[in-house]
């Protein structure tokens, strides 16, 4: 009866709500201060490398990595609390955001001891970020096309040549965790030959090229290898074994509120407006938004706890991610067919600015991170049919 | 084998030897079923002992009705289990044998006179009439929520008596009316509270039925989809259908996630419960549009007819979404629920309210 898709309900915790209350009261001290101001998908857009530290400074960050790196061995529930109440606030978590999420927890499970200890704990004060690097010009979701490749020189380092895009924050980012071919392509195994690099993106022969995004905004990069000189202690994992490890990666990157809150800061505005009109309209319009909310917050949540047990939910991951962008998505049609409101990223109106956020930056919550498609498929899987 | 899989295993048995079938004005429902499955004990599952149940919890409850939801049986175990029972028992009244089906229903037009019949407190006389009533004709009990001159009451009445009027839901679930003319009730006032709680928990009946009949069909489409051979392959093995199938997977995914922790606030008694089961509600309801119609899509001309047991579920799914409150009302009372605190405060509600 059940399907394979389902993981078992999360146990409720205590400790997640008491970091979730601490986390709240810091966010309305911070909006009241002034340092920053609510905006749609900041997890993309909202780069502030002091804020980060703040974060860190409070253990926020690498919460639930071992002590001995900079952690605090909380639980996946705790950071569930933590960086859902960031994102519901609209809070600028760019800079240190895939650095806490994917590149860390990576580090912890291939990484060196030595890269572990010198880069983990800055990734916890909030003071070190990272970049994806997976998608190339030619490489969208067929990953396992990649063409930068790495070849080794006579001292063992890697050459590195080629080019990564939709590099996010690339530009105020210290390192990139790049997937590279170091074999050629074996055409009876394409998953094979590849590894993952530690890159310092301050090397000599990388160029970091901005690529604008719809709103004009400076989030994405093309970054280009010429030639790069990369020591060959800053392999991650094992050569070969790239594809392995980025399947990994993936499950952190896909699993998050992120994937279903990037525009909840619009739909606060929207429930400001309507418990101000109490239009019978916006009101049913709000309930079927917040159904929709608490439905996915407990997906997610089975996540933060399947990843507490020890578990890599890969396939649930896919399902929630495919299920919460489109969600991300809807939220502006909802609110449109409701509210009379030009969207203005201009306007003095909250909520005229965050539909325009929302619209402008929308395109991408089906694509990034594996679009819906290939989400799908991983679905289609798990039940069976491939 | 935990207790609940032995249930679950008792009510599979059951299952195996009744076909489901269309409900007509001929055979409105399964009366065989369901004295099987009183003579097992599992019309008393959930209900205290003290009071004439057979014990166990209210996951145990949600167990048996979610199995014979995805085998469609055509019996009121849902509103007798997880309605009607409880209720009756929360309101201290006297628990009819429970191998008689009881059901429930909002009865705004019906008024409740406290009555000096030389009964004592707790006995009434109810007049009205009672619209779309469960299982009318099968019921042998209402439990309905009539307006008595102190405020609200819960009134428990033998309809044995009553004629009910022909009508059913699009599943052929009887859903007729009941005339009581000054009918002799037991009953209890509630608090508007209580009420809230009360109309939760119809919702949340509702909301579990919903759960299991999405998951049944999202099984039965990837069986079929396996088992259909078109242009010399599996529909399965089309990228189309993938795409449709893990839809389906997503709002089934969702529905139960959330539905179970709906469960999960009645059985903690947490006060945001009605929240959470009008949530509940609201998002089964949303998702019955997705997995109905790719269900019916993916099946083809087979499931458009009564040849194929998809219609089954389907036509209850339909049903179910608009009865105990539709996704309209419940919205509503959700958006209204999560605003109560101020503009300010949707998302504390939100983490509050599951």
């Amino acid at each position: 009866m059940s399907n394979p898709l389902t993981l078992a309900p999360a146990p409720r915790s205590e400790a997640a709500e008491r970091v979730r209350a601490e986390v709240r009261d810091f966010l309305a001290e911070e909006l009241a201060a002034g340092s920053f101001r609510t905006h749609v998908d900041t997890w993309l857009s909202g780069v502030d490398p002091e804020f980060s530290r703040k974060l860190g400074e409070r253990g926020w960050l690498g919460m639930t990595w071992p002590k001995e790196y900079g952690g605090h061995e909380r639980s996946a529930m705790e950071r569930y609390a933590v960086t859902e109440e960031l994102l519901a606030a609209g809070a600028p978590v760019a800079a240190h955001w895939i650095a806490d999420r994917q590149s860390g927890p990576n580090l912890l499970q291939y990484g060196t001891e030595k890269q572990r200890q010198e880069i983990l704990p800055r990734i916890a004060r909030g003071e070190c970020y990272f970049v994806i690097g997976m998608s190339e010009p030619d490489s969208g979701s067929d990953l396992a096309s990649i063409r930068t490749r790495a070849t080794r020189n006579e001292a063992g380092d890697f050459v590195v040549n080629g080019a990564k895009v939709w590099t996010s924050n690339a530009h105020v980012s210290h390192y990139g965790i790049v997937l590279v071919r170091t074999a050629p392509v074996d055409t009876s195994n394409r998953h094979a030959g590849m590894s993952q690099l530690l890159v310092d993106l301050s090397l000599p022969g990388i160029t970091i090229n901005p690529i604008r995004i719809l709103d004009g905004g400076h989030h994405f990069n093309e970054v280009v290898f010429k030639d790069v000189v990369v020591p060959a202690d800053m392999l991650l994992g094992e050569e070969g074994n790239g594809w392995h490890q980025v399947t990994a990666e993936l499950a952190f990157e896909r699993s998050g509120p992120e994937r279903f809150l990037s525009t909840y800061p619009l739909i606060a505005e929207f429930g400001r407006r309507v418990a101000e009109t109490q239009d019978p309209a916006g009101l049913a319009a709000l309930g079927r938004l917040s159904a929709r909310v608490l439905a996915l917050r407990q997906m997610s949540l089975r996540i933060a706890a399947a990843l507490d047990r020890g578990e890599l939910p890969n396939i649930p991951a896919a399902l929630v991610k495919d299920v919460g962008t489109t969600f991300e998505a809807d939220v502006i049609e909802e609110v449109r067919k409701v509210v009379d409101v030009l969207p203005s990223l201009e306007s003095p109106d909250p909520l005229a600015r965050a539909l325009a956020e929302a619209q402008l930056h929308q395109p991408g919550f089906t694509l990034r991170g594996g679009t819906n498609e290939i989400l799908r498929g991983i679905v289609a899987r798990g039940l069976g049919l491939r | 084998m935990s207790d609940q899989d032995l249930v679950v295993e008792t009510v599979r048995g059951l299952l195996a030897k009744h076909e489901p079938f269309d409900p007509t004005p001929e055979r409105r429902w399964d009366a065989p079923l369901w004295t099987a499955l009183a003579e097992n004990g599992l019309t008393g599952v959930g209900l205290p002992e003290e009071a004439g149940g057979s014990g166990g919890d209210l996951a145990d409850a949600v167990a048996i009705v979610r199995t014979l939801t995805a085998g469609a049986g055509a019996v009121p175990v849902a509103e007798h289990l997880l309605f009607a029972g409880p209720a009756v028992v929360a309101a201290d009244l006297d628990l009819p044998p429970v191998e008689e089906p009881m059901t429930f229903a909002l009865g705004p037009a019906v008024t409740a006179h406290a009555s000096d019949d030389g009964d004592g407190p707790g006995r009434f006389t109810l007049s009205g009439t009672v619209t779309d009533v469960a299982w009318s004709g099968a019921a042998r009990h209402l439990v309905v929520l009539a307006a008595g001159a102190a405020g609200p009451v819960l009134a428990l009445v033998d309809v044995a008596g009553s004629e009910a009027t022909d009508a059913a839901n699009l599943a052929g679930e009887p859903r007729g009316s009941l005339v009581l003319d000054d009918v002799a009730a037991s009953g209890a006032l509630l608090t508007s509270a209580q009420v809230d709680e009360l109309k939760a928990r119809f919702a949340l009946t509702r909301s579990v039925q919903l759960a299991a009949a999405l998951e049944q069909v999202l099984a039965w489409t990837v069986q079929y989809a396996g088992e259909r051979q078109q242009f010399g392959r599996a529909l399965a093995k089309f990228q189309a259908i993938q795409m449709e199938l893990a839809e389906m997977a997503g709002e089934v995914t969702a529905v139960t996630a959330l539905t179970d922790a709906a469960v999960q606030a009645l059985a903690h008694g947490d006060a945001t419960f009605p929240l959470a089961a009008a949530a509940a509600k609201v998002r089964a309801g949303a998702a019955v549009e997705v997995v109905a119609r790719l269900a019916h899509q993916v099946h083809g001309a087979i499931g458009f007819t009564q040849e194929h047991k998809l219609h089954h579920l389907t036509k209850r799914l339909w049903s179910w979404r608009d009865e105990a409150g539709s996704e309209l009302y419940w919205s509503r009372v959700l958006a209204e629920g999560l605003l109560a605190e101020g503009p300010d405060g949707l998302w504390p509600a939100l983490t509050r309210a599951v």
